[in-house]
């Protein structure tokens, strides 16, 4: 329920610093890191109208401008429009004494019950396309739109001609380094070597920029009505600014002038970790699907934290606070508690393991396509966590372990009741689950700070069983490897009381 | 937060051999037309339209208190109907909500106070934030999140939404206790 | 607006009139001088008061589940005064809207959760749209749309349509499942 409803009260640390939690963060498998949404790249996989859920290819969703060609919304509120049908009484034109009846269709809004009947758009014979071209009807502009594009675009090329030729100097020898492989073709290394492919000669360049025809002042503005003054203001007939900035190529000023606008469309996208370069969460493309090719939530490796009950938070004075940690992955789990200060040192040595192993391993390997072809990592450094602890909590000794079983989906089925043993300290542990222990932390508020929400944070190591075979692993043993891992955790526990003396 | 037990008191549900825990204090209209398929929770005061229609929930549904589940009307080019209601299962739907949808898919959160509109679509996987209303026909497209009114998609869901829901709806069930004497 | 009647009696009779033809489901509750028009539908738990004065519903209307129609007396107001409240034809009250106002015209449509306070006076195919509560003192013109979270305003080409279809479905459907409130004239 929590994080549907309420998302701020367990917040976990990316490994990039931002606090989110745990539903919207990713665990990378081959990173084995935590990733939020603004440290993976997302990419579309595919574009979709969310009314009629139906599938446009990227390239034909660029062509209609990201909108569906088959849905409306209303100009007037921007709900939705849906497609009425009527019967009307048309004369035979063969003859004239029969009464044909045809069915016709219209568009109306179910919510503030604007048709297009209301601007006098004609109703179509065909119930889903809308061929007749309403929203085509303003297209003066688009010439002279596309001539601008076109010329900001050559205007970047140019741009980049320069900055290309500037930078040669210093790029030449570095990209003779590469040209000299078999089978590489000029475009194949600009490709390889991440730049962008090959410009026009700057001359054409200039010949075509040549060709365009700045915009010229007008002196002649069309005047106002003369009766702007004094013609008293229906404010019924005006339209609002939401409707004029839903229509930005007319801009209508009276209600007459709106037109049903073809509704956007949605996207569906992949998330990829920026280190490996592996996606962490695909989503089938099928916008009525939920499943996932590949899902890396977060909420399916790292144990999840929740509060269970409070004591009343007095400031300086210790209360208790029972804490749940769930295992959700298909193995067993040992936690431990560290500080944040401890967990920071721990985070800090790990990232220069990192980059000396890293380091060695390029030394070692010659100069191969298949480093050309690996992407440079981009490794920022994560920014510190930007909140204010406004409460102690008192942890178990670190060296206090706690062993959680995997989950089983069948135990719910289950009513054997099988109590397993694990040799806990009932100080610490005070209820057992299947995969969920609830465990009693002491947590002590500053003093003076009444009124204000006890912020807490501390960091669990756990045991994480990795499966994945890297090439490097595969080498030495192919058995799936007990990792150590380890997590920051911020909790809001609420509003401190006034102390009572 | 974990959900703390809700009690409610023994006299005043009824439990099914499949589960289900239904308020003696509902209207449920026409109930030979409605299917509640297992371990759902109706409390006092829901309303639940059979009479009109077909109503079908799937299992772990939470109907809270004074919900109105209505089939919508429609009318055809021969005649008229209400349309069934179907719900999916692991679906919630908050206080004084009223949901006259065609199709309510799975793993559906619907807030309270909450309208959803004739013959409405709520696909798989979403969320209807409170006091949203949605105009009769909208489609919700699967992991995303509704309010305003007109109901519009304010947001995303997080790619476990599943899994959330399921655990939201079982743990309500586990925790809808009766208060012991 | 709202007609006060000579005050004959103190207290409002507790006399229900039900048209020929209306539909007006036992669970339904009913309190108070109520007079239902001929094809009108009362739903189980829809709600009528006649508090401060009798309540008179034209034909053809629709009262869902929870729709609160409540003739109340003013605050400070003569409790020996009557109210009439006056609802015309063809109107809808949807799930859970309260109507409190005096005077409706016809054919106008109350969406699910719309609140219509005392001093509102509703004309002819209005609609007042899901949520939107009107609690001022106006006079709605005919053909109003009111809608969205600010109750914005327009005024609709048509009325919305008659409802005829689905009371005739209501009519052969609701007997199966509920009992109803005997008709009985006023006169009898």
């Amino acid at each position: 329920m929590a994080y549907l409803v309420r998302n701020d009260i367990v917040q976990y640390a990316c490994t990039c610093g931002q606090l989110r939690p745990i539903s919207f963060l990713y665990f990378c498998r081959h990173c084995l890191k935590l990733r939020c949404g603004f440290c993976v790249c997302h990419e579309v996989e595919s574009h979709y109208c969310s009314n009629c859920l139906e599938i446009l290819p990227s390239a034909e969703a660029r062509l209609k401008k990201n909108r569906c060609q088959a849905c409306f919304d209303c100009p007037n509120c921007l709900n939705t429009l849906a497609v009425r049908g009527t019967t009307v009484s048309v004369r035979d034109p063969d003859d004239p004494g029969k009464v044909n009846s045809q069915k016709k269709y219209y568009h109306a809004c179910f919510f503030c019950r604007w048709t297009t009947r209301d601007v006098g758009l004609p109703d179509q014979a065909v119930q889903t396309v809308s061929a007749n071209g309403w929203a085509q009807k303003n297209t003066s502009n688009v010439q002279r739109i596309t001539v601008l594009l076109e010329h900001a675009k050559l205007l970047g090329m140019l741009e980049r001609h320069e900055r290309e030729q500037r930078e040669k100097k210093f790029t030449a020898r570095f990209r003779r380094n590469f040209t000299h492989l078999p089978g590489l073709t000029a475009a194949h290394v600009r490709k390889r070597a991440g730049l962008p492919p090959e410009l026009p000669a700057p001359s054409t360049i200039k010949v075509n920029l040549a060709e365009f025809q700045p915009a010229v002042a007008k002196e002649t503005v069309p005047e106002l009505p003369t009766d702007i003054f004094t013609k008293e203001l229906d404010i019924g007939t005006v339209t609002t600014l939401t409707q004029r900035f839903a229509q930005p190529e007319t801009q209508p000023d009276s209600i007459e002038g709106l037109l049903p606008s073809y509704k956007h469309l949605s996207t569906k996208q992949s998330q990829r970790c920026r280190e490996c370069e592996h996606n962490v969460s695909k989503p089938e493309l099928n916008p009525a699907s939920i499943k996932f090719k590949i899902q890396q939530a977060a909420y399916f490796y790292v144990p999840e934290v929740r509060i269970v009950t409070l004591e009343p938070l007095i400031g300086g004075k210790p209360s208790e606070v029972v804490i749940v940690f769930i295992n959700p992955s298909q193995h067993p789990t040992t936690l431990s508690f560290i500080t944040l200060q401890e967990a920071e040192e721990e985070i800090k040595q790990h990232q220069t393991e990192g980059t000396t192993d890293t380091a060695v391993q390029q030394g070692e390997a010659p100069l191969s396509l298949s480093s050309l072809t690996k992407p440079v990592t981009v490794v920022e450094e994560p920014r510190p966590i930007d909140i204010s602890m406004t409460g102690e909590v008192q942890l178990p000794a670190a060296d206090v372990e706690i062993v959680l079983p995997p989950k089983d989906d069948a135990a719910e089925y289950d009513d054997s009741g099988e109590i397993q043993q694990f040799h806990d300290d009932p100080k610490i542990v005070i209820h057992r689950r299947a995969n969920k222990a609830s465990l009693r932390f002491t947590v002590v508020p500053k003093t003076d700070i009444a009124g204000e929400n006890c912020v807490i944070g501390f960091a669990f190591r756990y045991t994480y069983v990795n499966r994945i075979s890297t090439p490097a692993i595969a080498t030495s043993e192919q058995k799936p490897q007990k990792v150590q891992l380890c997590t920051r955790i911020f909790m809001n526990c609420g509003k401190i009381l006034e102390g009572t003396q | 937060m974990e959900l703390n037990d809700i009690l409610y008191n023994k006299a005043e549900y009824v439990e099914t051999a499949s589960g289900n825990k239904v308020s003696r204090q509902t209207v449920l209209c026409g109930s030979q037309n409605i299917v509640l398929h297992g371990k759902v929770i109706v409390q006092s005061d829901a309303i639940i339209r059979g009479d009109l229609a077909h109503v079908r929930t799937g299992r772990y549904c939470i109907v809270s208190k004074r919900a109105v589940l209505r089939p919508s009307f429609k009318k055809f080019s021969k005649g008229v109907a209400f349309f069934p209601l179907a719900m999916g299962d692991h679906v919630f739907v908050g206080e004084n909500s009223v949901v006259s949808a065609a199709m309510v898919g799975n793993y559906v959160y619907i807030g309270n106070n909450v309208v959803i509109g004739r013959r409405c679509i709520l696909k798989d996987c979403c969320y209807i934030e409170d006091n949203t209303v949605l105009p009769p026909e909208t489609v919700v497209p699967s992991f995303s999140r509704y309010a305003g009114s007109p109901g519009v998609c304010v947001g995303e869901l997080p790619e476990c939404t599943q899994e959330l829901m399921v655990d939201l709806t079982k743990n309500y069930y586990q925790h809808f206790l009766p208060a012991s004497q | 607006m709202s007609s006060i009647s000579s005050h004959h009696d103190a207290k409002p009779k507790h006399d229900l009139k039900i048209a020929l033809h209306a539909i007006v489901c036992h669970e339904s509750k009913l309190r108070g001088d109520i007079t239902i028009g001929a094809h009108t539908i009362v739903h189980p738990r829809a709600t009528i008061i006649a508090e401060a004065g009798p309540i008179i519903i034209g034909e053809s209307n629709i009262i869902e589940e929870q729709a609160h129609i409540i003739n109340r007396l003013p605050p400070g107001a003569d409790p020996s005064s009557q109210i009439v409240m006056e609802i015309g034809n063809g109107n809808v009250f949807e799930v859970d809207c309260l109507f409190e106002s005096t005077k409706m015209g016809d054919q106008n449509v109350l969406e699910v959760k719309s609140h219509v306070g005392r001093e509102v006076e509703i004309k002819s195919g209005c609609i007042i749209g899901a949520a939107c509560k009107l609690t001022g003192k106006e006079v709605l013109p005919e053909n109003t749309v009111v809608y969205g979270r600010n109750c914005a305003r327009r005024i609709a080409m048509d009325k919305p349509p008659i409802q005829t279809l689905q009371i005739e479905f209501l009519t052969k459907t609701l007997v199966n499942y509920h009992h109803l409130k005997k008709p009985r004239s006023a006169n009898s």
